[in-house]
């Protein structure tokens, strides 16, 4: 598509033009505007990005966001339906290896010149970073960051146990379970019945086991390895993980064990860092609970990645692209990075953030940390419960076997890997 | 318009002035139906074209064969979707209707206070099946619902817990759909009863026949027609249930309780595959044609026979 490359060429260059010597020029030229669609309208994640529209309008653009409330795909239905119109938002949410799926429909605009001029590529994780320029282009930024792997440990249910060390390993995990157990705590793991639920106790388990295993096996999707040694034991550290949880739980969110948590008639609970904001949220006090990276084999933080991003369409009217380029150095900026992670509880994408000042919580920082340790270690990774891993088809085809795994305890760990490679095949 | 249609035809023949004043109606009536039905049409045939295409998250032209029937039909998802409404559509349909029909025999009885109880066992049908999934999902519930008030009552071992049994949960979506509709068998076969001619109830009495003689022998078999209605329409309610189960079990725990209408959006809008999912959508008419089918011969048998008569 030659047509195509030298259009977005020219267009790269422009907002370059446009970014780099004299912003301001760009603004008296004409008012920049953004039209955004997102899922997220209430709560934290609303408040949040209502902030960031805020942001946009005191630069001088106009910001037209029109958040489509529930599931990320109902989000994805309206993008759908506006692309096949032929009429894109400028800019819109999609995460992980949705992005390049998408980026096929539809033309993006090349941000390479705006990530240059930040400096921006060399403060982001590196596979993170490999997500938003599929084929070697950026054309969509990161947002901020989760870990679906943290570790939270209620107060309670640890002092019933009479134990006081955080656990490090999954050999230490599954001691401290089972002292919950002895110490009257009913189930010592709390935990909801839904899908990503599910997937969230096995991508802990076998990142935790062998962060190289899953990297080849879950996102490179490489056939020994999905047949390997690791992911059986991942399973069978997953059915011990389901062993210790509520049978009654239907297909509840998490959130519904949350107060029996922190009563500690449940012990612990893998989940992902966003659960700080809900327990906050739900009135419960930060001395209650402590958050922890998830169990590690060798010890070194294993981070599950979980990123939201905002990938940029193609559009032709000089406002809209200006407005594309004032968001891009938004979303880029520490500052509004900080401002929204500490609205959502998330973590800044950028690494180079300071998490020690006033409105970071110790989770926030914990995470952080963990994120900049795994990063060195080469042990941060992608979620594929949160759909970062793999493209939509194949997660849900992997997660079928996984929820199944979790519910029916006859399915034997070795039939499970079976299972889930015959998946794999089936759905690509 | 009606003026123009009537210069241009023959004045004086009775059948077409006839036609011409009754034009409005055909207009009212054939108009409407036409359009809904080259919209019913026009979607299913290109709901078929898309399923033979390579089709993922963008409707795409190409042609692939039966590929995406072939990954459908071998998926685990479709596998258990079907096995469950061969389950769920037997016992909902059976069940359903025979509540419906004790209930309308009971009703039938010139109690006291009918209107009020029709109303009552008619409600259900009013409520949307998603706020019936919901509700039923929290009395299900082992841990808050029936099972733990028994238990706080102090009869401690009893257990109720089929929503997280995997063998037992489709049975959940039986007891909610039947709560649901049996009050809509129930008004059919209400009416049926109260067709049924005076005099021949009267006659069989003075034969000396008991009231339950009387309903086995000659009530009940003036019912035929109406049972069959309450089936066809129950089973493509079944057919192409949805939202109950979503909100109920979501086709859990795990994937125990999926149904091909769930397979389907899944397929569509979770897993962006438009090709598989609209396959799993002509299998799912398929499944339809198949129970709408013999149904649409015995009424043309029916009526062929009514007209001989």
């Amino acid at each position: 598509m030659p047509i195509t490359t030298t259009r977005r060429r020219l267009l790269a260059g422009s907002a370059a033009a446009l970014a780099l010597p004299a912003f301001a020029r760009a603004q008296s030229a004409v008012k920049p505007r953004l039209t955004v669609i997102s899922q997220w309208s209430a709560g934290s994640d609303g408040a949040a990005i209502t902030a960031l529209g805020k942001k946009f309008e005191e630069k001088g653009g106009t910001w037209q966001h029109s958040p489509v409330p529930g599931f990320t795909t109902e989000m994805m239905n309206k993008l759908r339906a506006q692309i096949i119109a032929g009429d894109p938002p400028a800019c819109s949410q999609l995460k992980g290896p949705e992005i390049a799926a998408w980026s096929k429909i539809a033309p993006t605009i090349n941000l390479d010149a705006l990530v240059a001029a930040a400096g921006y590529e060399k403060v982001v994780a590196p596979d993170l970073a490999r997500l938003h320029k599929p084929g070697g282009k950026w054309i969509s930024l990161p947002l901020q960051i989760y870990s679906t792997n943290m570790l939270f440990l209620s107060k309670r249910a640890m002092d019933k146990a009479k134990a006081d060390k955080i656990p490090v390993t999954w050999t230490d995990f599954n001691e401290l379970a089972e002292k919950m157990k002895a110490g009257g705590v009913t189930y010592p793991i709390a935990n909801g019945g839904t899908r990503p639920d599910d997937g969230q106790k096995f991508e802990a388990s076998l990142a935790g086991i062998s962060p190289a295993a899953y990297r080849a096996a879950i996102m490179n999707l490489d056939k020994k390895a999905l047949e390997g040694p690791e992911i059986k034991a991942a399973f069978a550290q997953a059915r011990k993980i389901s062993d210790w949880m509520d049978p009654n739980v239907g297909a509840q969110p998490y959130a519904t064990n949350l107060k029996r948590f922190i009563d500690g008639d449940m012990g612990m609970m893998i989940q992902g860092g966003w659960a700080q904001g809900v327990l906050r949220n739900a009135g419960f006090k930060f001395d209650d609970f402590t958050i922890t990276p998830g169990p590690s084999d060798n010890s070194k933080p294993v981070f599950l990645l979980n990123a939201d991003a905002f990938i940029f369409w193609q559009r032709k009217e000089p406002d809209l692209q200006a407005g594309q380029t004032l968001m891009a150095q938004l979303v880029m900026d520490p500052a509004i990075q900080t401002m929204y992670s500490q609205i959502t509880g998330s973590i800044p994408v950028r690494t180079d953030v300071d998490l020690s000042g006033e409105g970071w919580s110790d989770g926030q920082r914990r995470t952080a940390a963990a994120l900049k340790d795994a990063v060195a270690n080469n042990q941060a990774v992608l979620s594929l419960a949160h759909n970062m891993a793999q493209e939509n088809g194949l997660t849900a085809a992997m997660i079928d076997v996984i929820t199944e795994y979790v519910k029916n305890k006859t399915i034997k760990p070795e039939e499970a890997v079976t299972r889930l490679a015959e998946a794999v095949e089936g759905a690509r | 318009m009606t003026s123009a249609v009537s210069t241009a035809t023959q004045p004086g023949r009775p059948a077409t002035s006839e036609m011409v004043r009754r034009l409005p109606e055909y207009l009212t009536i054939w108009l409407p139906l036409l359009v809904s039905a080259a919209h019913l049409v026009s979607f299913s045939l290109w709901t078929i074209w898309i399923s033979f295409t390579p089709s993922t998250l963008v409707p795409v032209s190409g042609w692939v064969g039966l590929r995406n029937y072939t990954a459908v039909l071998a998926s685990r998802n479709w596998q258990i979707a079907f096995d469950n409404l061969l389950l769920f559509g037997s016992a909902f349909v059976l069940l359903s209707l025979v509540t419906g029909l004790m209930l309308a025999i009971l009703l039938d009885q010139r109690i006291r206070g009918e209107n009020v109880l029709r109303t009552i066992f008619l409600y259900p049908l009013a409520v949307s099946f998603v706020v019936t999934g919901t509700v039923w999902s929290w009395l299900l519930n082992p841990g808050i619902g029936i099972q733990k008030l028994v238990h706080d009552l102090g009869w401690t071992s009893f257990r109720f817990d089929w929503l997280v049994d995997r063998d037992m949960a489709i049975w959940t979506i039986v007891i909610a759909a039947v709560w649901q509709s049996s009050g809509f068998a129930m008004a059919l076969f209400l009416a049926g009863l109260r067709s049924v001619d005076a005099d021949i109830i009267k006659a069989a009495q003075i034969d000396g026949a008991g009231p339950i003689r009387i309903y086995r022998r000659v009530i009940l078999p003036t019912l035929w027609p109406i049972t069959i209605t309450v089936v066809v329409v129950q089973l493509q309610f079944a057919i192409s249930a949805f939202d109950l189960v979503r909100a109920l079990t979501n086709g859990g725990p795990g994937i125990a309780t999926q149904l091909p209408a769930l397979v389907v959006y899944d397929l569509m809008f979770q897993r962006g595959q438009l090709g598989r999912g609209a396959a799993a959508a002509v299998l799912m008419l398929l499944i339809l044609l198949a129970v709408l089918l013999p149904y649409a011969a015995w009424r043309y048998v029916q009526r062929r026979r009514s007209n001989h008569a």
